[in-house]
């Protein structure tokens, strides 16, 4: 058997208003060059000026990764050609990143392990490059937008491991808001490198793998590559250094074209910005900015709370859905109610719709209303269902919903015993029946009484109500 | 105050404007100075502390509306999309851009000769150059076409052409002067200065252009210690090397007159002095084959016809777009820099960069200025004549001190001989820009200012 070394190469398009030397938006999905300037186009004489948004952003996953946090974080150029680098250099950070030696510790498939980050460095994207028939086209709409890349120490072990890192991840850089966590889209990117080896022997030749575009093609790449190599090590045959593509059409890696050397990116301090020390405000800013992470969060929401495992899961995965759902309790609702309640009829309704919690017209506030509601016995459970419907559909509070269609439960006992006595009126069979000690047709006539009222006759009063008429004119 | 009289109303009417091109035009053919000149006839009259004086600006700053060339073909034709905020701050002070001045190519060069686009000869004599990089701002000062103009330093680009041309030059203390709209050739020792006909000129100019900028981060507060001596204490450099007869005579004479100023004289050693150039050479083309590789042809500059595909645009575009003294710094910047070479050539030039800081922090706790030639020769001849690019790299020996200590320094005129002029420059720690010029208005009163033939004022009354 072989050991398997993976360590991750995480790119993070952070999600500021600006680009990180530059005041142009940064947005994605404009028209080609179109957030531009002359300083992400490379123009002579222009300076680079750092974005307060993203070095924040930056130390904030620094922080959240348990770095040790640079106290002079410093720039360097990293110079290689290529058309859509508009200065043919990327401002980035070698010698002196943001942060150090972080960790995670996770739950890898069963056991807790901890994961060392190696380091936390922030730089400027790339434009875009587009080959259309026999021209090339340039989309600098990219260029300059905040990018944060996190390597891992190579401790992972299989491809699954890796998945569930990079689910941790994600889940955690959504909880801090810098990042959507796209994997599709490229705001998350994920490279790997994977050697493998007979155990204890350290590591093997190390494997680049690129073009993972989701965490399930991260675990596919790896198991295949680690299957690979060990296959060649068992063929006693060598494993080359190189680079590799997953083809996530035939689910295999492929070695891209090999370089004859290495690059040489002859890396410099930026002249034109001075290393960043943060002060006593700027790491203020940073702390307000963590929040609680996932993993603390499910720990707080089962301690609380008492949710299920599925139920905690489901909650924190999303950092607005665990807001949402704490808003909603504060409000007056029943912890596993709401729980419940959100993942399933609301999940429902969300999926039909195709809209997120937040887009949708459930607000907390509505929705601990109708829980409240229910609870309180003004509207039973399958009117519920029907006030969640036209909650969606109209986007009105449940109370209104519920005075505007009449559904609130009938618990007046003077009306019941109205409808009761009409009932045993329109039936006198049953009700000589039940006079005579035989409760059979009791289930009948609540049943005649609640759809004379639509359903909403609460059916315990009708029940007490009917059973005390008929036991008083014995 | 007065001599800003004259010049304030040179460009008030389009009368005025007319005979203020008679005068250019007359200089221009003979000295090549601008690259573009073109005076604006104010719709209104100006206002500010700088009310409608004209000043010509270095072709490598940027101005809106005008060319942005760096005197390469590469950039031939460019129009600049945003002004330097130098130049933005003289204009606000009222002063008015009245064209773009020749340099050597990207500011490569103490000659003006390795521009790609003009010739820039000396207003002295014309077989002379004007010095460089600047040599155009300086020429035009000389022949009295515009009382001062913007130029860079990087290594001496603004002294050494003043000297040679017989004006006044500013390198200020590294960050004083906002970089923004500079087009980079070394970053960490370049800035914007200023060239001019007087001292008074120099301060008002260096007073607007100062000043922390938030376009540009390595852009400092300015905080001079506000404290000048009323009597300075002078370091001259024992033992100078290599000079020519009439600048060691030069050197000599404003010892003696400097004491006759009141100045305490005293004799100090550089000790680093030896290491000063190829450190400089390092730094500066390491930083130079990073910042010159945005020239690609794809976004804007020289593009060539018929390419296939990405890679031959972009060799064929610096292939033909750069001349060269630039590719020649290019590549010696790529070779410092290579993995496995940095601590040999970079970090070492680094080190080198930290041990001229320290002696000169030592040698400013002695005296106050220090004394030093601008330059080994005066203005020397174009072409085979005159010096080869290893020679002129060598003799940058005394104005590259300056910029790897990042301290302000001053070029002066001290008289001319055999009909060229002659400079001098005096160095001060950082921020003490007020020493300087004081110093130099203490010389100019023993040294009146001389014009090369042909230069008049009476145009301007
Ligand atoms: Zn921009």
């Amino acid at each position: 058997m072989y050991q398997a070394f993976v360590g991750l190469e995480i790119h993070v398009q952070l999600l500021t208003k600006s680009k990180v030397f530059c005041g142009c938006r940064a947005a994605f999905g404009d028209e080609p060059n179109t957030n531009v300037c002359p300083v992400c186009m490379g123009y002579p004489g222009v300076l680079p000026t750092l974005n307060r948004q993203a070095i924040v952003q930056a130390y904030l996953v620094a922080r959240a990764l348990d770095c040790e946090l640079s106290e002079s974080a410093v720039f360097e150029r990293k110079n290689y050609f290529y058309p859509d680098l508009p200065k043919n250099y990327q401002i980035s950070q070698l010698g002196s990143p943001v942060g150090r030696n972080g960790r995670v510790d996770l739950d890898l498939g069963g056991s807790r392990r901890r994961v060392p980050i190696r380091e936390v460095h922030l730089e400027e994207d790339a434009g875009k490059m587009i080959h259309a028939g026999d021209v090339s086209l340039l989309d600098y709409n990219r260029a300059g937008t905040p990018l944060l890349e996190i390597v891992t120490e190579p401790v992972l072990e299989r491809g699954e491991e890796a998945e569930l890192f990079l689910q941790y991840f994600r889940r955690m850089v959504r909880y801090l808001g810098v990042c959507d966590g796209n994997m599709e889209e490229g705001s998350l990117r994920c490279d790997a490198n994977v050697s493998v080896n007979r155990p204890g022997k350290g590591l093997g030749s190390k494997v680049e793998i690129k073009n993972m575009n989701s965490s399930r093609f991260v675990k596919k790449a790896l198991a295949f590559e680690i299957a690979r190599q060990s296959g060649l090590l068992d063929r006693g045959a060598p494993v080359a250094q190189e680079t590799r593509l997953w083809n996530e059409n035939r689910d295999l890696t492929e070695a891209m074209r090999s370089k004859e050397e290495a690059d040489d990116y002859r890396y410099f301090p930026e002249p034109d910005l001075p290393p960043f020390k943060p002060d006593a405000a700027f790491l203020l800013d940073v702390e307000k900015g963590l929040v609680e992470l996932p993993s603390a969060r499910r720990e707080r929401l089962v301690a609380e709370y008492g949710l299920g495992p599925d139920q905690v899961d489901f909650i924190i995965d999303e950092k607005s859905r665990a807001d949402f759902f704490e808003r909603t309790v504060a409000l007056g609702a029943d912890p596993l109610a709401a729980a419940s309640w959100l993942g399933s009829d609301v999940k429902r309704l969300l999926n039909r719709e195709g809209v997120e919690l937040a887009e949708s017209p459930l607000t907390p506030e509505r929705l601990a209303g109708l829980l409240v509601l229910l609870a309180s016995g003004r509207i039973h459970g399958k009117i519920a269902k029907q006030v969640l419907e036209v909650l969606f559909a109209e986007g009105k509070d449940p109370e209104t919903i519920i005075r505007e269609r009449a559904w609130e439960q009938l618990i007046d006992a003077g009306a019941i015993a109205k409808l009761v006595d009409e009932a045993i009126d329109a039936n006198e069979k049953a009700a000589a029946q039940i006079r005579a000690g035989d409760e059979k047709p009791v289930g009948f006539l609540v049943g005649e009484i609640m759809k004379a009222t639509s359903g909403r006759a609460e059916p315990q009063l009708v029940r007490s109500v009917l059973k005390e008429r008929l036991a008083k004119s014995r | 105050m007065n001599h800003s009289a004259r010049w304030s109303n040179v460009l008030l009417s389009p009368d005025r404007t007319e005979s203020y091109l008679d005068y250019a035009r007359g200089w221009e053919k003979r000295i090549g100075s601008f690259l573009e000149l073109s005076p604006p006839v104010p719709a209104s009259p100006p206002r500010g502390d700088l009310a409608g004086i004209p000043f010509a600006v270095k072709d490598n700053i940027a101005v809106e509306g005008f060319n942005l060339t760096c005197g390469s073909k590469m950039l031939a034709g460019l129009k600049s999309p945003y002004t330097a905020t130098a130049v933005r701050r003289l204009q606000e002070a009222g002063a008015l851009v009245v064209g773009k001045t020749n340099l050597d190519e990207f500011g490569m060069g103490s000659s003006t000769d390795t521009s790609a686009l003009a010739r820039t000869s000396n207003p002295w004599d014309t077989s002379l150059v004007a010095g460089g990089s600047s040599g155009g701002s300086a020429a035009a000062v000389a022949a009295g076409i515009v009382p001062f103009a913007l130029g860079s330093d990087t290594g001496g680009s603004i002294r050494q052409p003043a000297a040679f041309c017989g004006i006044y030059g500013l390198k200020p203390t590294y960050g004083a002067v906002s970089r923004y709209g500079l087009v980079a050739y070394a970053s960490s020792l370049e800035g914007i200065g200023v060239v001019a006909e007087s001292v008074g000129f120099a301060r008002r100019v260096f007073e607007v252009i100062r000043g922390i900028d938030p376009l540009d981060h390595s852009s400092v507060e300015y905080l001079p210690s506000g404290q000048t001596p009323p009597r300075p204490r002078l370091g001259v450099v024992r033992g100078l090397a290599g000079l020519s007869g009439e600048i060691e005579r030069a050197y000599r004479r404003a010892a003696d007159l400097a004491r006759g100023l009141g100045m305490e004289v005293s004799e100090v050693d550089l000790k680093t002095f030896d290491y000063v150039v190829p450190a400089y050479y390092t730094i500066a083309t390491a930083e130079a084959s990073a910042n010159l590789a945005r020239f690609n042809g794809i976004r804007y500059g020289l593009r060539p016809e018929g390419t296939e595909n990405p890679e031959q645009l972009v060799k064929g575009a610096r292939n033909r777009g750069f001349g060269d003294e630039v590719k020649l710094r290019i590549l010696l910047g790529t070779y410092v820099l290579r993995s496995g070479f940095q601590d040999r050539y970079y970090v070492r030039a680094q080190k080198i960069r930290t041990a001229i800081r320290n002696d000169l922090q030592a040698l400013f706790g002695a005296v106050d200025l220090l004394l030093l030639p601008v330059f080994p020769t005066a203005a020397f001849k174009h072409g085979e004549a005159g010096l080869t690019p290893f020679q002129q790299k060598l003799a940058d020996r005394f104005t590259v001190t300056a910029n790897l200590a990042g301290i302000p320094a001053l070029s002066f005129p001290m008289g001319s001989e055999a009909g060229a002029p002659l400079g001098l420059q005096l160095l001060a720690p950082a921020f003490e820009e007020e020493r300087l010029f004081r110093a130099a208005e203490s010389f100019a009163e023993a040294v009146p200012l001389e014009h090369p033939p042909g230069y008049s004022e009476e145009w301007r009354s």
